[in-house]
């Protein structure tokens, strides 16, 4: 085929062109932040490399020991020097984050108060001090008696067995504690109608919570039940004259017939423990928990790790009891209290150590300091934990949209945990506090429900919505724009070898 | 015919056909009127309105305030006055029509004047929508008109108009460059013999500005007869965030209709965008006749826009009857006709069969939009075609024009 | 056995002593009565009432709240009324539809299909109503294992005019806001009767609660159950449970006799009561006009109820009626109520259709009733076609609408509150057209086929206000003092929308950008590349 010469129209210029062309790009161009804003997925950087930094901090708590030796023959100086040592060389002060310094001072509030004197009774606890009595023909080793005695007293949960640590329920700022009255069956007899548990909650449990009140807060709630079956049968046991029920350790662990006990609501977040006072049905009666060797043991009461404390309360008498009042009553709260210390991982006093008074709800300042520095110390582990499982996440998937929110909680999160080792040495109460804001700052921002929204879209689909239009509409589109580009430079090039006519048309192949 | 006798006739007759019960079957066809431009939903805003019941509260009523102070406060709108006004509108869009027919021609009066007027007033895809009393006949009489009024240099007028149309029909802004320079250009065809711009391209910022009053003063008026701001975002905003998904014979529906969440504001972004892209470039290339330019935009709408209706193509069509020196340029125009015949009897009946019959579905009908679509991409190319093609005139025999 | 009636009588003098002691207390109640079909209506009402309690004012949500300590109030639900500081709650969970003209009046007014909730809240405090009825709904759901969840604010409206409150409101100047959502498509369930029984003190082991068997309940002809919290200034915060539900002795029987039992019916007898109950009574509605013998004897009779006192009379107790010279049963029905409504979506297109409501007076002097419909966006009205109709005649001046919400798509639904008077002994006609929208593909349910259901239209009928005639009419006047504000459910429908293939994204999106791409490259063609005129013919190649 042969092109013909043809009049040069005005549209064919190569400005018109060229000018249709840039128009084009143009509204592309001004479409451009549109675009952006529309597609992108919305990333604040967090800070990873302060994530980072906090890994394997560990809250520090120094603990100041005043040793009073005025009432023993010993000399003082040495005595100090000798504790240190030993202080030094116990690896579990350090494992805790105490660094434990032992002076002759007189003792500050905050100080722990050590008191030697001769004697042979155990050592007594009353308050922050600690009367340690040595008998004279120990004084050689008085000194290593007095460290182990503040290693157990300051650091009381190396030595819990496993099973008391597990049944330790996980920190909350704020718990509720749901105490129910179940009656198995009511209607057949042998039960109790209602509890006076206004009065049995005044008088068995409010000094603890109070005491307790610079760690938790408490929702109080009771309920009555009147039908609770159990979902098993209990053996039966034959006791002198008498038929009795047990509960043999296994069947423990399934006492709680969650599908038949209305027990809990979902209504708020914050965990529930549950204290239950089982009355048995006649039937069942008397019940009572015997251990793997079919014998009955004297307890009437257990503890379910993390979830609560079941009582079985026997009656003296069978029937019908309109209102649970009184002694019996105060029993059953008794040990609803010593089992909440317990899932609250209030530590035990060491066997040979006594509390001079049991008045302040039987938690004694040397337990309620190690409790606090225990639960600041996993706190500030736990938000750790939480922010670098954030980080690894988000660098783990790209699409992951990152708001500003989560990046607000983040960095939230380290501020209270800077905080916390901050205020560490100080007061181990307000770092707690800060420790505990920063978990549940951390957690929130763990649990964003913004940073789902994309995860199951995966990036070959978008190629997919995008590949139909774009990739028919941009190739003609930069096709033309480098057949410009070349034209014009070929053009720059005639330019430059010489004058040439102007012709405002291409060159075409005749 | 003289057209002083066959207008009014072409006018009576269509007057006659508005007053008969066949506008209940139309009204609420979909090929025929859009959420935007529904007749039951216009009379559905005046009753909330007359009602103290903020009619933009809900997401029934979508058409421009004015329209609603119009009939609720001017014309009651009822079976009579509907067909009156709806004529009216359709007399005016071929009386403008026949008005740009003499200004292109530079002539008081023509022999094809009544032609042109028939051929608005007859075009299927004009008359059928005027008969469902759909709103989009007013838009494509206010286009014409505001058209008609910038070929005789009347800018106030002529801008006056557009901006009504535009607070009628938001993507009518296409329009806005095309007749700016259409008021500083002449109207007369100069197809043939294209030449660079000529006049001070400076002139139309005035205009432009008397435009952007225009604009301001209509969109006080409605925020004043709303007494808030809703109507803007449930006029105009529907053309750009497609919140109603009912069929018509355009491409957004479906689309958005299938489209993931996630990419649905980035495609109604790029559609909208789309929409802009050819304003600029077909008025550079058509510089030496802006009207057809101006042509050229409004096939572009009829196939892009978001609530389309067969008048957006019926006025496009209707429009080639001013621009008879392309028609020897014509490429395909037999396969363009056929197009037009196969989607409008597939159209209707395939949503027949998928909403009312319920034996076809959805893929049906958005195969015949397809079709459709098609249709009016040929006769929009072969348009542009003509006319460039028409400048190089006729060539030799055994010669042949292409494009390299 | 002998143990057994000892602790009974034991239980049953120290159970009073113990219950007049508390400050909760806890009554039961089993009302039976024959309906005009031969079918048998049972509704049991649990009530428990906390004495001297308020409902928590929202301005407290702040603040540490006072212990729940509760004896025979149901904690779980205790603690959502107080968490969300909800005042009055009505839920009612509903499967079947309530024939008004063969039953009458249900002993419950709330008999929708489906659920409905509705709520009246104080407003002030930090914690908005809203923000508190979106937790109160998940809580709910939570409790009775029904998907309450999604009665979300696209189902929920605030019709004050219908939905008054029924307890009073504490500080008669706080402003209190009415929620109401229903949910038709929720089927009421034994997974929702289960959590319902846990409520109740004595669950389903004793006392009247052990008649409800599920196996009987949920093969009722209808049935449903409700909550229903309200404060009632002088005596506290009242929580009664309810289950209702319509029982078809004569399908039961083999002889097709309406002879009926407790043990027929439920399939159960009461063996025992339940020890905390206050009052455990059985109200049986005698039948009138006819042969009967009921056993054992009741406690107390008069013409129209026999009642049992469940702790006095013997058990285990089998409540019967027999009626000895009826041989076969055979239907009378004229419409129970004093008005009837029917209403039906008509029209077979996908995009449109008509709603239709027949409203009938069944007395001999002029009747109002409010009209109240909550209709969800599927299906949205053109209020301008309202029209009424009485024997083909407009009659647009029997209608009053009172107000209108429109609806928003994906935000809430239209309310609809109309007054309609019905002149004595006539059918009303009311149509109004109506558009059902088209979704998108992510927006339909996945048996998108089935349709989706809309609620129940509520009337509530009441007297004409000129009643200067009808004072001196003693029928007429005891017409008006019966036609209390008693809510009348209709029947759900259900509405099919249009679909779009749900198997074409990929393919839509490739074809029409393929269109689009085709045009715009076309064109882009034809306005950036040159003319050129060749030769063709015999002289090429």
């Amino acid at each position: 085929m042969d092109a013909v010469s043809k009049p040069a129209l005005a549209f064919e210029s190569a400005f018109t062109r060229r000018s249709i062309i840039a128009s084009y790009f143009l509204v592309i161009f001004l479409a451009l932040p549109l675009w952006w804003k529309t597609t992108s997925i919305e990333r604040q950087a967090l800070p990873v490399s302060r994530v980072y930094a906090a890994t394997g901090r560990e809250l520090a708590f120094p603990i100041h020991v005043a040793l009073d030796t005025r009432n023993c023959e010993v000399g003082t100086d040495t005595i100090v020097q000798e504790v240190r040592h030993h202080v030094e060389n116990n690896g579990e002060f350090k494992q805790n984050g105490l660094s434990v310094e032992v002076s002759s001072a007189t003792a500050t509030a905050n100080d722990y108060q050590v008191v030697l004197r001769p004697g042979t009774r155990d050592p007594i606890v009353d308050g922050r001090k600690v009367t340690v009595e040595v008998a004279p023909e120990h004084a050689g080793v008085a000194a290593l008696q007095l460290a182990d005695t503040l290693a157990t007293l300051l650091t009381p949960y190396t030595s819990l067995r496993s099973s008391q640590a597990e049944r330790v329920v996980t920190y909350s700022p704020r718990y509720r504690l749901a105490f129910t009255l179940l009656n198995e069956d009511a209607a057949a007899g042998n039960a109790a109608l209602s509890w006076d548990v206004q009065n049995a909650l005044a008088a068995q449990l409010s000094p603890l919570l109070e005491r307790l009140s610079v760690l938790h807060n408490f929702t109080i709630e009771s309920q009555v039940q009147y039908h609770g079956p159990l979902a098993f049968e209990p053996r039966a046991l034959q006791v002198g004259e008498q038929i009795e029920h047990g509960l043999t350790p296994g069947d423990l662990t399934v006492f709680v017939n969650s599908a038949e006990w209305t027990l809990s609501s979902s209504v708020s977040n914050d965990p529930v423990l549950h204290f239950v006072a089982f009355i048995p049905s006649s039937k069942h009666s008397p019940l009572r928990i015997v251990d793997s060797n079919g014998l009955p043991t004297s307890s009437n009461a257990f503890i379910l790790p993390q979830w609560g404390g079941i009582i079985i309360h026997n009656p003296q008498s069978t029937g019908i009891v309109p209102t649970l009042a009184g002694r019996p009553l105060d029993t059953i709260f008794a040990t609803f209290r010593q089992q909440l210390s317990a899932l609250l991982g209030v530590p035990e006093l060491p066997p040979h150590v006594h509390a001079r008074t049991r008045g302040v709800a039987g938690v004694t300042d040397w337990q309620l300091d190690a409790l606090v520095r225990r639960r600041a110390a996993e706190n500030a582990a736990s938000a750790q934990d939480t922010l670098q499982s954030i980080v690894r996440l988000v660098a783990q998937i790209e699409d992951m949209p990152v708001g500003e929110d989560v990046k607000g909680d983040v960095q939230d999160a380290l501020a209270a945990l800077d905080q916390a080792y901050s205020t560490a040495p100080s007061s181990s109460t307000e770092a707690l506090t800060f420790a505990s804001k920063a978990q549940s700052v951390a957690s929130r921002a763990f649990f964003n429900p913004g940073m789902l929204a994309l995860l199951y879209f995966p990036t070959e689909h978008k190629w997919a919505v995008y590949a139909p239009l774009f990739a028919s509409v941009t190739a003609p589109l930069l096709a033309s724009l480098i057949r410009e580009v070349l034209a014009w430079k070929k053009e720059r090039k005639a330019k430059a070898r010489g004058p040439q006519p102007v012709d405002s048309q291409r060159p075409k192949a005749e | 015919m003289d057209f002083i006798v066959t207008f009014p006739a072409l006018v009576a007759g269509r007057l006659v056909l508005a007053l008969s019960p066949l506008t209940h079957y139309l009204r609420d066809d979909h090929l025929l009127s859009s959420p935007l431009t529904s007749y039951s939903r216009l009379q559905e805003g005046i009753y909330l309105f007359k009602h103290g019941i903020d009619p933009y509260s809900g997401s029934t009523f979508r058409h421009s305030p004015l329209l609603l102070s119009l009939f609720s406060t001017v014309i009651p709108l009822n079976e009579v006055t509907a067909a009156f006004l709806w004529t009216a509108s359709d007399a005016l869009a071929a009386w403008s029509l026949v008005r740009i027919w003499r200004a292109r021609q530079n002539v008081s009066s023509s022999s094809r004047d009544s032609l042109i007027a028939g051929l608005y007033l007859l075009n299927p895809y004009t008359f059928l929508p005027s008969l469902g009393q759909s709103t989009s006949s007013f838009e494509n009489a206010l286009c014409l008109l505001s058209l008609m009024l910038a070929c005789q240099k009347q800018a106030s007028a002529s801008l006056l108009a557009l901006a009504f149309l535009i607070q009628l029909s938001l993507p009518s802004i296409l329009l806005l460059l095309p007749l700016l320079l259409l008021l500083i250009s002449e109207p007369t065809s100069h197809l043939a013999s294209p030449f660079f711009f000529k006049t001070d391209i400076r002139r139309i910022t005035p205009l432009a500005g008397q435009f952007a009053a225009y604009i301001l003063l209509l969109s006080g008026a409605a925020t004043l007869v709303c007494g808030n701001l809703n109507w803007v975002e449930k006029t105009w905003g529907a053309s750009l965030t497609l919140p109603d998904l009912t069929p018509n014979p355009g491409l957004w529906w479906y689309f958005f209709t299938e489209m993931f969440d996630h990419f649905r504001p980035f495609f109604l972004i790029v559609f909208s965008v789309h929409l802009l892209i050819y304003v600029l470039p077909l008025c550079i290339k058509f510089q030496h006749d802006i009207l057809y330019a101006c042509y050229l935009l409004l096939g572009i709408l009829s196939i892009f826009k978001a609530y389309p209706t067969l008048s957006d193509p019926g006025l496009f069509l209707s429009m080639l009857s001013l621009f008879p020196e392309t028609f020897p340029y014509l490429h395909h125009p037999i396969v363009t006709a056929l197009l037009h015949l196969h989607a409008a009897l597939l159209l209707p009946l395939f949503h027949y069969l998928w909403l009312n019959q319920g034996t076809g579905n959805a893929n049906f009908f958005y195969a015949s939009t397809l079709v459709f679509g098609m249709a009016n991409g040929a006769a929009l190319l072969d348009s542009i075609w003509a006319g460039l093609r028409i400048a190089i005139g006729e060539v030799k025999e055994e010669h042949e024009v292409l494009q390299e | 056995m002998r143990l057994s009636v000892k602790s009974f009588l034991c239980s049953l003098c120290l159970g009073t002593l113990a219950v007049a002691r508390l400050s909760e207390e806890f009554n039961e109640e089993l009302h039976l009565r024959p309906l005009p079909d031969g079918k048998l209506a049972a509704r049991f009402s649990f009530s428990t009432l906390l004495k001297g309690a308020t409902p928590r004012h929202p301005e407290t949500l702040g603040v540490e709240d006072e212990s729940q300590l509760y004896t025979l109030f149901p904690l779980a639900l205790g603690q959502i009324l107080r968490e969300y500081a909800v005042t009055e709650l009505h839920l009612t969970l509903n499967a079947g539809n309530w024939n008004y003209d063969r039953w009458g009046y249900p002993d419950e007014p709330g008999v929708g299909t489906g659920a409905e909730l509705w709520a009246w809240m104080g407003e002030g405090g930090t914690v908005t109503v809203d923000s508190r009825w979106r937790g109160l709904r998940n809580a709910l759901a939570g409790l009775f294992c029904a998907s309450l969840g999604s009665l979300d604010e696209q189902r929920t409206t605030s019709p004050v005019l219908t939905f008054q409150p029924e307890g009073s409101l504490p500080n008669g100047n706080a402003s209190y806001q009415l929620r109401h959502a229903t949910l038709p498509s929720e089927h009421v369930c034994t997974e929702n009767l289960t959590p319902f029984l846990k409520l109740l003190p004595c669950k389903s082991l004793s006392g009247i609660a052990s008649l409800l068997n599920p196996h009987k309940l949920f093969d009722a002809d209808w049935h449903g159950l409700g909550v229903h919290v309200r404060y009632l200034e002088s005596a506290g915060v009242e929580v009664r449970l309810a289950f209702q539900a319509v029982f078809d002795p004569v399908r039961a029987a083999s002889d097709k006799r309406r002879d009926w039992s407790l043990s027929a019916v439920f399939d159960r007898r009461i063996e025992r009561v339940c020890p905390v109950a206050r009052s455990s009574v059985i109200r049986v509605r005698l039948p009138q006009n006819e042969v009967y013998a009921i056993i054992p004897s009741p406690s107390t009779m008069d013409k129209t109820y026999a009642t049992y006192i469940v702790q006095e009379v013997g058990k285990p107790l089998d409540v019967a009626i027999i009626r000895p010279e009826e041989t076969l049963f055979e239907y009378l029905i004229e419409p129970q109520t004093h008005i009837s409504v029917h209403r039906t979506l008509n029209g077979a297109s996908q995009h449109a259709g008509q709603l239709a409501l027949t409203i009938t007076n069944n007395h001999d002097i002029q009747l109002q009733t409010g009209y109240l419909e909550t209709m969800p966006w599927l299906l949205q009205f053109y209020l301008h076609t309202l029209h009424a109709h009485i024997d083909g005649m407009p009659r647009d001046d029997l209608v009053k609408l009172i107000s209108y919400i429109p609806p928003l798509p994906h935000v809430q639904p239209a309310l609809l509150q109309a007054v309609l008077t019905l002149p004595p002994k006539t059918t009303l006609w009311l149509t109004m057209d109506v558009v059902k929208p088209f979704l998108a593909y992510t927006e339909h349910p996945p048996d998108a086929q089935r349709g989706w259901d809309l609620p129940p239209a509520v009337f509530v009928p009441f007297a004409s206000q000129n009643g200067s005639e009808t004072d001196s009419d003693p029928q007429l006047h005891a017409v008006l003092s019966d036609v209390r504000s008693t809510r009348m459910y209709t029947p759900v429908l259900l509405v099919d929308l249009a679909t779009p293939d749900f198997s074409m994204p990929y393919n839509v999106i490739i074809m029409s950008c393929t269109l689009i791409a085709l045009i715009f490259g076309m064109v882009f063609n034809l306005l950036t590349r040159q003319f050129v005129v060749v030769r063709v013919g015999e002289q090429s190649s």
